[in-house]
């Protein structure tokens, strides 16, 4: 779960490293809940013939998710790209 | 000493995910219930459910709980492949 904090150096305090993990617990989560919103609305039609997933949902839900992925990779990486054209500041939330 | 503040870290962080899974699993259900309400419900010309709407609610439920946990899983795969890529950008 640590892949948007690159090594996490040690944090002074106890409120601080307690402040960190909740953060990154926060941003995880919050990523989780997109996904499955942003899934679901896309793969599962709103008709409920049956309550089990068929095989088409259940593949549509499985690349959905490695794409909404992809997507997060490249995003991260073509804001730190223009970031460092534009010449520093950089860094941006996506460290490393 | 730093046994001590680390268990207090620990159990301060432990009561804290605790919370915010009791409201994590109270945002799920209300989801759960505009999800299903907004798919399954389009009719008032009755006042209480009728069987129909009932069967659709029910599935409705079983199925996004199915997808949520595929979806689940899905994602713990992919992070815990991107967490051994090394950093951020995989592959």
């Amino acid at each position: 779960m640590s892949f948007l904090f690159g090594g996490g150096r040690p944090q002074p305090t106890s409120a601080e490293k307690i402040a960190a993990a909740e953060m990154e617990v926060d941003m995880v989560s919050d990523m989780f809940s997109r996904l499955v919103r942003s899934c679901s609305k896309k793969c599962i039609p709103p008709t409920y013939a049956e309550g089990d997933l068929n095989k088409g949902e259940s593949v549509c839900l499985d690349r959905c998710v490695s794409k909404f992925f992809e997507v997060n990779v490249k995003v991260s990486e073509k804001m730190q790209g223009d970031a460092q054209n534009r010449g520093g500041g950089g860094g941006g939330m996506f460290g490393m | 000493m730093a046994t001590k503040t680390q268990c207090l870290e620990q159990r301060e962080l432990q009561s804290r995910m605790e919370k915010k899974q009791m409201k994590e699993f109270m945002t799920m259900y209300s989801n759960l219930v505009q999800k299903c309400f907004d798919d399954c419900i389009n009719d008032f010309t009755t006042k209480s459910l009728g069987s129909r709407e009932e069967g659709c609610v029910m599935r409705c439920v079983d199925k996004q709980m199915k997808a949520s946990e595929r979806l689940g899983n899905r994602f713990q795969e992919q992070n815990a492949a991107m967490a051994q890529s090394g950093t951020m950008p995989g592959r």
